[in-house]
């Protein structure tokens, strides 16, 4: 993307959100604004004199589908649910088809602004699941922006296979290492658009699931049962890992099952709205590898 | 006092098939060794694989999930969503370090009370012979 280009992009991004906000076809949109220390952050526009505050470059990484959850419920009482904008990236679009799957949201409720994506790249530097990424324009839009992209990433589950050959008692040792520094903030499952449990089962107290203690077992429990819980919901946006304090590798785990999942049952998370989760539907004659 | 390592073994059995085939071991006075602890389960497919997790976290060595034979689901099709997630669960245990052969899930029939006894006999000398599941070693780097 160079530089000309991205200015027109910001543009065209305004335009719309103003047209959008000024038309009353929207109540808000989300997008992304300057945030402090040169970061990027997640802006809600809800008056169109502000669209100017709308920004879009390599730092846009988070994954504005998680912010629909807070629009599922109607301002005031007896009106439908208001209807808002967003902006989505390749990855961000296939969460959003599982949000859309798990009737989280209705489609005429959010207008999708789908942009093309050559990957992020922050610092000149592609991000790593960029890299790995081979989907350039969303799934889901309508309206959408952006060069047609060439560049396709390839995904090979290097790291994944790697951890694979370890002995068990490697892995083990690995992910001991890993699981031993989370602070159980949770911010992982706060940022996952996936994770929208009214309660959670790190929290629930009948049944008690979990001690609040902060010890490996429970910490390597809580990361195994998050990471089940999103098999096959996972679209692989790495909002979990991004927003970890500890630099948990979480991709690693979300990948593995991501991998599995389509060995096992052929399945991608995310690519179309219709298609059940393979873990919520079955096929009487499969043979599936216990 | 060094005494031989008995794994602990915690068995899901479905209140249909599995929990009376191994009633039927019993009556029959099929011998098969104490380390399995049953619980008894409406159907494999209300074995949450939370279950399975928080058995391993609470310390035990091995986990048994045993379920009607495909088709024979006394609730038509809950061993089937039973092969499914276990089929997801046992790789994601293995990947996170606990074996594979620590988590069996099998289909055993109101009638196979001999196959019951057998299952749980191999099992539980896998289980020795992967020996303790233990404490999860940390290496920490600071």
């Amino acid at each position: 993307m160079g530089r000309e280009e991205g200015f027109q992009l910001i543009e065209q991004i305004r335009g719309k959100a103003r047209e959008l906000l000024e038309g009353k076809q929207i109540s808000c949109f989300i997008g992304y604004e300057q945030g402090t220390r040169g970061r990027a952050r997640p802006a809600f526009i809800y008056d169109p004199q502000e669209v100017e505050r709308l920004i879009w470059d390599g730092r846009c990484t988070h994954n504005l589908t998680v912010y629909l959850h807070q629009f599922k419920a109607p301002v005031k009482r007896g009106e439908p649910p208001p209807r808002v904008g967003i902006l989505v990236k390749p990855c961000d679009a296939r969460s959003l088809n599982i949000l859309l799957h798990e009737k989280q949201i209705d489609r005429a409720r959010v207008y999708v602004i789908g942009l093309t994506c050559e990957g992020l790249a922050a610092d000149g530097q592609l991000l790593e699941r960029c890299q790995r990424c081979s989907e350039r324009v969303p799934v889901v839009y309508d309206l959408l922006l952006g060069e047609k992209p060439t560049m396709i990433g390839q995904e090979d589950y290097a790291d994944v296979t790697e951890i694979e050959r370890m002995s068990p008692a490697q892995r083990l040792a690995f992910w001991a290492r890993e699981f031993d520094r989370c602070i159980r903030c949770y911010a992982c499952r706060q940022a996952c658009p996936a994770c929208y449990c009214f309660e959670c089962v790190a929290e629930q107290l009948d049944p008690p699931w979990m001690s609040i203690a902060i010890d490996l077992p429970q910490k390597q429990f809580f990361h195994v049962m998050r990471a089940y819980h999103l098999a096959g919901r996972c679209a692989g946006c790495n909002a979990c890992e991004e927003a970890c304090p500890m630099g948990i590798p979480l991709s690693l785990l979300n990948r593995k099952i991501a991998r599995e999942v389509e060995a096992l049952f052929g399945y991608r998370a995310g690519q179309d709205a219709i298609t059940p989760p393979p873990l919520a539907t079955f096929k009487k004659e499969e043979d599936v590898p216990l | 006092m060094a005494t031989a390592f008995e794994p602990r073994i915690v068995g899901f059995l479905c209140r249909w098939c599995s929990y009376p085939g191994a009633d039927l071991a019993g009556t029959s006075r099929i011998r098969y060794p104490p380390s399995l602890r049953i619980i008894r389960v409406p159907c494999s497919g209300r074995v949450d694989p939370l279950f399975v997790l928080k058995a391993f976290r609470e310390g035990a060595d091995g986990v048994m999930v045993l379920g009607c034979h495909p088709a024979d689901c006394h609730y038509l099709e809950g061993n089937y969503h039973a092969r499914r997630r276990y089929a997801l669960m046992h790789r994601l245990l293995d990947y996170v370090g606990i074996e594979r052969d620590r988590l069996l899930v099998e289909w055993v029939s109101a009638a196979e009370g001999g196959r019951f006894a057998q299952l749980v006999t191999a099992f539980t000398n896998r289980v020795r012979e992967l020996g303790p599941r233990g404490g999860i070693p940390i290496d920490r780097a600071d």
